[in-house]
């Protein structure tokens, strides 16, 4: 936008002076005259448009005002989503949808003519294939939950039950405005889920309440108990009273996360007042939907839009910022189209003038008001500003609504989100959180936790912005991915190999107060963060596989970031239940007091270094195979009273290792044995799909259709014993743990039994290690294709040993094998016997995030030339020369650097840490610079006085550098570097301590001093001899190294070449990171490995020219 | 030694102007300064002469900056090409993860067939598009004009590319009658083990007169100037890693320096001499390299007609421009660029009016911040290009009659040559010794 023109954007004057011609803007739309000022026009504003009563209010001129606006937009902007096609009222309303929820309002009159007041409305947003947008409101569904029929209760009783629960509700929700509570109460022929009943069904009542929110209470009435006349005090076990609405809406209309649904011809009606923004809106019965099966053509996803955004803020020196008092100074966004490779919009919203950039509209603003206000036009049409911006400028000239669906970013949610909101707040710009697609609903910010088993407690921001989806990538790697750092910079270089620019955010506001260009500079930087959370997105197929994920476990795609594991479960198993006829009983929160059970088991581990091939026998999908071919779920497992009073016969019924007891196929087929068939034979249709598909993005969906299939398998083990869950029963989950280990247990007797020279075999066979689901045997044989032969065999024979479907498979050999302890083994991987495939390690100081680069380094390059190289002696040696350098101080110090994270601020630490305290000494120093809460704080240990902490031992590295301040190698050496390495070395080399820590190679030792110590202040600088230090008066050498000239100046000349390679190499690198040649690199990207390296060669690269300059004579 | 006293040969005289000083770093320091400034300073000149070009290149055409561009309006932009090479090494690759199970063979060219150039001035970039700008020819650090016009992508569609061509030449003396040789030569190795020391001690001895019959003895006697390009030595720098120096080590080390400073010694006792650095040579790394410091040549510094040189090294003789490097900047180009020839790279780097674009992308060069001091602003004569595989020359002509010999010198250890050109008429040949040692 505005390319050729002026920097700076002056409003234009409050005439009729039409807006300026940019190109690329549809220029169309006449600006209004002007009111009056700014203020008045937001009082108007404030009046008309954010009453909420008015939600459902008549008609009124606001929306005569808005349908006119609306039908003077135009479509053909490049921005606009496609215009519906006219036919569309006349056909079958056919959508994906990606958002559900439900609100609370009049029932419809026209739909449900019989019922009045308050009912819960299911809204769902979706996208139809041509891309239009689409809002549907479902009517006429009614939360309900069940209870057990109390014995001796008739059909006639149910209405003296009804009026005693209506009463009772009444008393507990005495502001609801709902003619009745309980609408319906019936008796229906259910059974319960638990535990193997002989008889088909039993009675139960099914309770239809008027609101979502009337269920816990009632569930709390009937927990509590309740005076029934004739029966007397009674409490209810409820059955699926704590599903949530949407849930049990989608269960019972077969609806799955991200499917297609359709509405027939005649079967919607459309409000001539609309609520929402969408294309198109409807209304229509539960009953008429269709809900299609992702296949075939309902397989595709829609169009959906896609809005990367990042925000920028002036921070003050020495804090992060903060939205009470940092203005948000740029705001860049990219949208993009699902499925197509390139950002359709590119724009930057800046505060201040700014220099354009080359295909991308930049949108200069005087006031941060407007940057923010521009930012929402992205989202709404321009509607309710058009009263607002006529006078100042004319906003709806330059945009057009983006109108996105899912919303992604980096941290957007903890971050930039509620930053934004905040911050509108702060600037009482009262319109701004106006962002969902629900008219005049304002987008709120909470603090909310998130609990599970799988990632612990972590605290976040939850912005609800109806209508449309949040994907933060954060979230998702998080989840997804085991990182040493989440930093986008270390998350780009670890999936896209590229590392990102960074920009101190000190830095950003001298680039803010400078001029276009450097503001330029910042918007350049902002638009990158939000095009790499976009490439992320595509790279890792997040929306491919987490659509998949929701069609497969059937809920809603946002329940897959914001919740845990169980909920997937869940749904499935109510999908099933409802089926068989089934409930689910509602499980009491009981807390921890159920206790544990025990785990799988590990073999004890023959530690050493096995320098023959290391055969691999894995079970595959081993606990989901168990469940399967034991039956074991909560309809089979039989209740030891039963077990005593139903007289089963033994060939009924399995005795688990853990005691429990399960009856068989023949009597009663488990549910969850059903589940976990469904999702391991739709997995092998996928995985048969993805061979023969061709199609790239068909591919994509179904290989993310067959990982969702395996880990929504592998997930229902864990909610059967997740204590604190929805429905654990730990009979089920105990029992799958003690097959587990007889099977690891049965496998390695096997095998020793089997594979023995009396056997006719060359060698006895020896199982070295076995974990959860793997045995790992040594069969002697020196080669890898024999070995290979040997564990097909022993896969074959073992399998014919178990019942079906549990299988044990044979994948690969580990040759040479280095087993550290349990949970801790290096090796090559083969997986066919010409070459092997990579180098695996488990539970190896490789990633560590508290180590340093050295630690790491040493590791993985030890490793490389014991297993790779098969050179134990070269190991050694590289390793010797790695501490002997890094005590003569040769060694480059970013490998040196730890980096941990600040939490809270130094004095709120109970005990003294490192990066702590170094936090406090360098805010003393300089507070713009120093770290804050929240960021990653990088730091050496120094060589300090003797008796100092650890802690007072930590100094910024860049202090280090400019100061020559020596480090403390001694610490590397016994803190970080000797105990990985011990533990490598100690099964391959004798006297492994000895000969790595403490040989000939530890004795010379060279410590640079310290420009900055007290004790420099009265050291006197004096002129030495290059070649002997000897102090001299001038020159370069002194009278008995004369002579050596040659010598010493090559010496000296190939350390300055060495330098300047190095420097070059480094500082072009960042020019190519940063993208541009003409500008000076900026980025303090302390994550970036070669940022002290940088630092250093242009320190080490001036003192080298220094001294050589000296040889001129 | 017998001499016969037939005839005694007088060296010819000629007139020697040395033209180093932009290529001279003294005031200059590492201050912190970045490269940004150098490109910066490129971009200024090379704008400024083809703004002035544009006029007559095309034109109706409206000249534009990048950040000018209007989508689907033709115009010129000039600009910095960047190449965007998948290939190309990285020094972040040091810190990937996984060591890959080949081992890594370098290979001697990075290209690839997915590069793109990108077009950049001081305040934006714009990816170029079409055929007229082949990536396989163009590299990091060339300033261009394009005709073109942006795409809806965003791209700029490249329909024709004007490069700055050769530049302005200073008159050549048409006076010449005699014939005067200066003699190139490059990648002596001393020291190494493809190194001869008879082959050598027999181009010494040729240069001085002391081989050969009288005709050669006549030939030798034309030589004015003979110049070293580069790798004298082969330098072991693998003694030197900061730890003292044993004794014996210290001698292998000054070993070959002394050695070629006894036969630079023989030649500046006959003919004046020039010794570039190059890039095993005992001197910095990035370009330009300074001269080779004096102390290194005790035996030959005396001598008035000895001159230690920068890298690259410019004179006259008998106002006959030359200009020449000891062969980094072609060999870097050779890796990030394509052509049928080594002359072909030296031509561009001619039409282009820069000795080493790559520097210093990929190419290690001096940050300046005021400069450029690789721009080539007046045509040389002789423009040579040591340590090369081969010998190869070529006679460019210029619009303007511009008449540039471009050389390829051969590395000297491996082919026994050295090159003869002619000042009289820029002809040039070769001069071969080859021994044969029995043992």
């Amino acid at each position: 936008m505005n390319r050729g023109g002026g920097n700076s954007r002056k409003r234009p004057p409050p005439s009729n002076t039409p807006p300026p011609v940019k190109h690329r803007a549809t220029a169309n739309s006449t600006p209004s005259p002007a009111i009056g000022t700014l203020e008045d026009d937001f009082m108007v504003e404030e009046d008309v448009f954010l009453d909420e009563a008015l939600l459902y209010g008549d008609e009124d001129e606001e929306s005569l005002i808005l349908r006119d606006i609306e039908e003077r937009e135009s479509r053909s902007s490049a921005w606009a989503r496609p215009p519906l096609s006219p036919a569309y009222l006349s056909n079958s309303q056919i959508f994906q949808q990606l958002e559900i929820d439900s609100i609370i309002s009049e029932s419809h009159k026209e739909l449900l003519p019989a019922s009045s007041g308050q009912a819960p409305i299911i809204r769902m947003f979706g996208v139809t294939k041509e891309g239009n947008s689409v809002c549907c409101f479902v009517h006429g569904f009614e939360p309900y939950f069940y209870i057990a029929c109390p014995p001796g209760m008739g059909p006639d009783d149910i209405s003296n039950f009804h009026q005693t629960l209506e009463g009772r509700m009444r008393e507990s929700n005495k502001n609801a405005k709902v003619p009745k509570f309980v609408r319906r109460i019936e008796m229906v022929q259910k059974r319960s889920i638990m535990y193997y009943q002989q008889q088909k069904s039993q009675t139960f009542l099914k309770i239809t309440v008027a609101l979502p929110t009337m269920v816990a209470s009632c569930r709390g009435i009937l927990d509590r108990g309740l005076q029934i006349d004739g029966l007397g005090m009674k409490s209810f076990q409820t059955y699926e009273s704590n599903i949530l609405f949407v849930l049990r809406f989608m269960v019972d209309c077969d609806i799955v996360g991200g499917n297609w649904i359709e509405v027939p011809t005649g079967k919607y009606k459309k409000n001539a007042r609309t609520l929402s923004y969408c294309q198109l809106e409807f209304h229509c019965l539960y009953s008429d939907l269709i809900s299609h099966a992702a296949e075939g053509e309902y397989s595709k996803m829609a169009p959906f839009r896609v809005l990367s955004f990042d925000i920028e803020c002036a921070g003050r020196k020495g804090h992060f910022p903060e939205a009470k008092h940092d203005p948000v100074i740029q705001i860049a966004n990219l949208v993009t189209l699902q499925g197509e490779d390139h950002p359709f919009v590119r724009n930057v919203m800046t505060l201040k003038s700014c220099a354009p950039i080359v295909g991308v509209d930049v949108m200069s603003f005087e006031t941060e008001r407007e940057v923010l206000l521009a930012w929402r036009v992205l989202f709404l049409p321009p509607i309710v500003f058009h009263f607002y911006m006529c006078n100042t400028f004319s906003l709806s000239d330059l945009i057009r609504d983006v109108d996105p669906d899912i919303i992604i970013g980096y941290n957007i949610c903890k971050f930039d989100l509620p930053y934004l909101i905040e911050r509108a707040a702060t600037l009482g710009i009262d319109e701004f959180p106006l962002l969902g697609r629900v008219k005049n609903s304002r987008v709120r910010v909470r603090d909310s936790t998130f609990s599970s088993r799988q990632q612990g407690i972590r605290e976040s921001k939850e912005t609800t912005i109806e209508g449309r989806f949040q994907f933060d990538l954060i979230q998702a790697i998080h989840r997804d991915h085991k990182l040493s750092s989440y930093s986008l910079n270390s998350v780009s270089a670890h999936f896209l190999s590229e590392q990102k620019e960074d920009v101190h955010h000190s830095i950003i506001t001298d680039l803010q107060n400078g001029n276009a260009e450097t503001r330029r500079r910042l918007a350049v930087y902002c638009l990158k963060d939000a095009y790499l959370p976009q490439r992320l997105l595509d790279k890792l197929m997040f929306i491919y596989n987490y659509v998949e994920m929701a069609r497969v476990t059937g809920v809603p795609i946002s329940f897959l970031l914001a919740r845990g594991q169980s909920i997937k479960v869940l749904s499935q198993l109510l999908r099933k239940a409802k089926q068989r006829n089934m409930v689910l009983p509602n499980a009491k929160q009981s807390g921890s007091e159920q206790g544990t059970y025990e785990g799988a088991t590990v073999l004890e581990a023959r530690t050493g270094f096995y320098e023959k091939p290391i055969a691999t026998l894995d079970f595959a999908s081993l606990y989901p195979s168990i469940m399967m071919a034991y039956n074991l779920c909560y309809c089979t497992l039989v209740t030891p009273e039963d077990v005593r009073k139903l007289n089963l016969l033994p060939e009924h019924v399995t005795k688990t290792p853990s005691g429990e007891t399960f009856v068989k196929q023949s009597l009663q087929k488990g549910i969850l044995p059903e589940i976990l068939e469904e999702l391991l034979t739709a997995r092998k249709r996928a995985k048969a799909d993805l061979k023969e598909a061709k199609d790239p993005l068909e591919k994509a969906v179904l290989d993310g259709r067959q990982l969702a299939l395996k880990i929504s398998a592998n997930s229902v083990y864990g909610f059967t014993g997740a204590t604190i869950g929805q429905l654990p029963c730990l009979e089920i989950s105990s029992s799958v743990t003690s097959y587990g280990r007889e099977m690891i247990e049965q496998t390695k007797k096997l095998v020793e039994d089997k594979f023995t020279t009396l056997g006719g075999y060359e060698h006895n066979a020896e199982v070295i290690y076995g974990d959860t689901d793997s045995v790992m045997v040594q069969f002697g044989v020196p080669d890898v294709e024999t070995a290979m032969t040997l564990g097909r065999e022993a896969a074959e024979h073992i399998s014919g040993t178990f019942i079906k479907p549990i299988k044990l498979e044979f994948e690969k050999v580990y040759f040479p094998y280095l087993l550290i302890n349990k949970k801790r083994y290096a090796g090559l991987l083969w997986t066919n016997p010409q070459k092997f495939d990579k180098m695996d390690t488990k539970g190896i100081e490789t990633v560590r995030r508290d180590n340093c680069l050295l630690v790491k380094n040493l590791v993985t390059e030890s490793l490389n030339k014991i297993l790779i190289d098969r050179d134990v002696p070269g190991a050694a040696e590289f390793v010797k020369k790695t501490i002997s350098d890094l005590l003569m101080n040769r060694i480059d110090l970013s490998l040196l650097v730890i980096t941990k994270g600040l939490t809270k601020a130094g004095d709120d630490y109970e005990v003294k840490s490192a990066h702590g305290e170094l936090a406090e000494r360098m805010r003393k120093r300089d507070a713009a610079t120093a770290p804050n809460v929240g960021d990653r704080v990088p730091y050496v240990i120094i060589k300090a006085a003797k008796g100092a902490k650890a802690y007072e031992r930590s100094e910024d590295p860049i202090y280090v550098l400019q100061n020559n301040i020596p480090i403390d190698p001694n610490y590397y050496l016994e803190n970080q570097i000797s105990k990985p390495l011990l533990r490598i070395f100690e099964p391959v080399l004798k006297n492994a301590s000895k000969e790595l820590l403490h040989g000939s190679h530890t004795r010379s030792i060279s410590i640079t001093t310290p420009s900055n110590s007290g004790i420099m202040k009265f050291a006197k600088k004096q002129l030495s001899c290059v070649g002997c230090k000897v102090p001299i008066s001038n020159g370069t050498l002194c009278a008995s190294c004369k002579g050596r000239e040659a010598e010493l100046y090559c010496k000296n000349v190939s350390h300055v070449a060495d330098l300047e390679e190095v420097f070059g190499r480094l500082w072009t690198q960042c020019q190519e990171c940063q993208g541009s040649l003409h500008q000076d690199v900026l980025c303090t990207s302390r994550d970036c490995p070669i940022f002290y390296r940088r630092m250093k060669a242009q320190k080490d690269m001036a003192v080298a020219r220094q001294q050589l300059d000296r040889w001129s004579f | 030694m017998e001499i016969d006293s037939e005839k005694i040969h007088e060296r010819k005289q000629s007139e020697y102007n040395y033209l180093d000083e932009r290529f001279e770093i003294h005031k200059e320091m590492y201050r912190g300064q970045q490269y940004s400034q150098i490109y910066f300073a490129r971009l200024h000149l090379m704008r400024t002469l083809l703004y002035s070009l544009a006029p007559t290149w095309k034109p109706h055409l409206p000249v534009c900056k990048v950040l000018g561009l209007e989508e689907g309006k033709d115009c010129i932009i000039v600009g910095t090409l960047f190449k965007h090479m998948k290939l190309k090494p990285c020094v972040l690759d040091e810190y990937s993860k996984e060591r890959s199970v080949t081992p890594l063979v370098k290979p001697h060219n990075f290209m690839h067939p997915d590069d793109n150039l990108i077009l950049e001035d001081e305040s934006g970039r714009v990816k170029l598009g079409g055929s007229a700008l082949s990536p396989a020819i163009y590299v990091t650090g060339v300033v261009v004009a394009l005709h073109g016009k942006e795409t809806s992508a965003g791209e700029f569609f490249v329909e024709d590319v004007l490069e700055a061509g050769l530049p302005p030449q200073i008159e050549r003396p048409i006076d010449l009658q005699e014939d005067k040789y200066v003699v190139l030569l490059s990648g002596l190795c001393i020291g190494s083990k493809s190194a001869n020391p008879l082959q050598f001690q027999l181009l010494v001895d040729h240069i001085t007169g002391h081989l050969g019959d009288e005709e050669e003895q006549g030939l030798a006697a034309q030589i004015v100037h003979v110049v070293i390009a580069g790798n004298s030595v082969e330098f072991p720098r693998k003694l030197i890693n900061g730890q003292n120096l044993a004794s014996k080590d210290q001698s292998t080390l000054y070993e070959p320096i002394k050695e070629l400073d006894i036969m630079l010694n023989q030649i500046a006792a006959g003919v004046s001499v020039d010794i570039m650095p190059g890039l095993n040579d005992p001197a910095n790394f990035a370009l330009p390299q300074q001269p080779l410091n004096r102390c290194l040549f005790p035996g030959s510094a005396p001598y008035n007609t000895f001159r230690s040189c920068t890298n690259p090294h410019s004179f006259d003789v008998d106002n006959i421009r030359f200009l020449g490097t000891s062969g980094q900047n072609i060999d870097d180009l050779d890796k990030y660029s394509e052509a049928e020839s080594k002359l072909d790279f030296v031509e561009r780097t001619l039409r282009w009016r820069h000795l080493a674009p790559t520097a210093p992308n990929t190419l290690g060069c001096y940050p300046f911040t005021d400069r450029d001091p690789f721009l080539i602003e007046t045509c040389p004569h002789v423009y040579f290009v040591g340590n090369q595989d081969k010998y190869d020359n070529r006679l460019v002509k210029g619009s303007e009659g511009q008449l540039v010999r471009l050389i390829c010198i051969p590395k000297f250890c491996e082919t026994g040559i050295a090159v003869a050109v002619n000042i009289k008429n820029l002809e040039c040949h070769t001069l071969s010794f080859s021994t044969q040692v029995r043992i």
